[in-house]
């Protein structure tokens, strides 16, 4: 399960990257160095993409005009994918659509800014047909959205151009890590459209919020999220028992502190990401939210490990006088 | 009913107005600038880099002192030499082999630095953008467009490459705790040569 939709892997730290690689790669555990971790990570990886019958991408966008559709990548994995094994197959979510090419710069110029604070993807590709003695293969997927569409409240949010921002600043999300959500989508754009693909197993999202508006003005596409999400509530209200939303309200808190490891992990995670994303991804003309107020700063340590340093020490020497 | 008859259907059915939602007219907006010193400082935002001749240098003596180490160097121009030529490595996996790839583009963007390569410009091996270890692409300041709504509404490629790619700087990956590493699955350098 990603923990967040642009970075998926936000949550784990360089130290445990060194692990995993060190058990799969057999690179030196104790090298945490993310230069020299993206390497062993690019040895790793040319020879399957050598050897592939079939790559796989995603798309971004849609165009209806071209019939083209367009992948957006910074680590180049979709281009090697889409152009040394003959076969290409895409899977596009069908609501990614715009009506023509010169549609397109507005939606390009708006992604990586957003998501990343960078003014462009490294690649931003785009795909019309099959390349010389190679096939293409395109998977529209629907997966509930034309269901969606329908829904008088919440078709809007089928504008996501799937950006982040609305995780970026979300005070809930940025406390609780995306894996805390459960579901593929996390954040605020998730909590409002989780539900459509499975309301009671995602019903206590929507109360997961402070109705603090932030998602709402990030967003790029300007969907009314925070709105979405109080209108989700009665939609669940009427649906179910309020009493079963009520036991389960507190449930996403309690298995993220039921675990104080993972909690841990999504707070160290989320404070570095925090360190990392520009100043000008989170505050910016699109974030009046951010204008006024300061957003929490990163902590360079925990209470939790500040304590084990300093405290555990301490009484340790006090027992031994 | 196949699931596409049904999901179209589906979509008919609950689609808005469409006389609610008229077509917008075609945004052309922002900076119109399109200088070479916009495109180059881009560019190094974007972690690529100019390939400036030195003292009347050519772009084979140029590529020689920046790749010292480079064996292959695969020419996808007329107009240089290189080891070896893009069309004569065969399969796409071969591209893997070559240490600079050297490339024309037909235009670039001056807001992101980026430029345009289709199989236009790899003649049948799209993988060799990709998979070689570092790209120079000779580009004219005469071709550079303002923007990305100058670049999709003016650029006939986008309407006839099958494979049309922006680099925008070399690959780079900010997956591992959000550290910005430059060259991650792609090239690891990307560097303009403009043409004299
Ligand atoms: S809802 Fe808006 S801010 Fe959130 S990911 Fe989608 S487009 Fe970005």
């Amino acid at each position: 399960m990603p923990s967040h939709i642009v970075v998926p892997a936000v949550h784990k730290l360089t130290p445990d990257v060194a692990k995993l690689f060190a058990e799969h790669y057999h690179t030196d555990p104790n090298d945490d160095d993310p230069q020299s971790l993206a390497w062993s990570q690019r040895l790793a990886a040319r020879p399957v993409i050598l050897a592939a019958d079939a790559g796989m991408t995603g798309g971004n966008f849609v165009v209806a005009e071209t019939g083209s559709f367009v992948v957006c990548t910074n680590e180049g994995n979709a281009d090697l994918s889409a152009t040394v094994p003959g076969l290409h197959i895409a899977t596009l979510g069908i609501e990614r659509l715009v009506p023509r090419m010169a549609d397109l710069g507005v939606f390009v110029r708006m992604l990586s800014r957003s998501a990343l604070g960078s003014p462009i993807t490294q690649y931003t590709t785009h795909f019309r047909g099959p390349q010389d003695g190679g096939e293409m293969h395109v998977v529209l997927v629907d997966n509930g959205r034309s269901h969606r569409l329908g829904m008088e409240d919440f078709w809007t949010s089928l504008k996501c151009i799937r950006c982040g921002a609305c995780m970026n600043t979300c005070p809930v999300y940025r406390r609780s890590g995306g894996l805390s959500y459960g579901a593929v989508y996390s954040g605020p754009i998730g909590a409002i459209i989780d539900p459509t693909f499975n309301e009671r197993k995602y019903s206590t999202l929507p109360f997961a919020s402070t109705m603090n508006g932030s998602c709402t003005n990030v967003c790029p596409v300007r969907i009314n999220i925070h709105d979405q999400l109080y209108k989700w509530r009665r939609v669940l209200a009427e649906h179910h028992e309020l009493p079963f939303v009520k036991r389960e309200v507190m449930n996403m808190a309690g298995r993220l502190m039921g675990q104080p490891k993972l909690y841990r992990a999504a707070i160290s995670g989320t404070e570095t990401a925090l360190g990392v994303l520009p100043r000008f991804a989170l505050y910016n003309w699109l974030n009046p939210w951010g204008k006024n107020r300061e957003l929490p700063h990163p902590v360079k340590q925990t209470f939790h490990s500040w304590y084990k340093q300093n405290r555990l020490k301490t009484k340790k020497k006090g027992e031994d006088a | 009913m196949s699931s596409r008859d049904a999901i179209l259907a589906r979509l008919r059915d609950n689609r808005p107005d469409p006389a609610a939602h008229p077509l917008p007219p075609v945004a052309r907006l922002g900076n119109m600038d399109a200088g070479r010193a916009r495109f180059e400082k881009s560019l190094a935002l974007l972690g690529g880099q100019v390939l400036e001749p030195q003292a009347g240098e050519s772009l084979s003596a140029a590529i020689a002192r920046r790749f010292a180490d480079a064996k292959i160097i695969c020419s996808a121009v007329p107009d240089f030499e290189g080891t070896v030529r893009i069309e004569e490595l065969g399969t796409p996996q071969k591209a893997a082999e070559v240490d600079v790839l050297v490339v024309r583009a037909p235009f670039g963007i001056a807001e992101m630095g980026s430029i345009f390569l289709s199989e236009a410009q790899l003649p049948t091996l799209n993988s060799a953008a990709h998979l070689t270890q570092h790209i120079v692409v000779i580009l004219s300041e005469a071709t550079l467009t303002a923007n990305m709504h100058t670049a999709y509404i003016e650029r006939p490629e986008f309407h006839t490459a099958r494979y049309g790619v922006l680099m925008s700087g070399p690959s780079a990956t900010a997956d591992i705790q959000g550290v910005l590493v430059r060259g991650a699955q792609g090239v690891r350098t990307l560097s303009v040569w403009w043409e004299p």
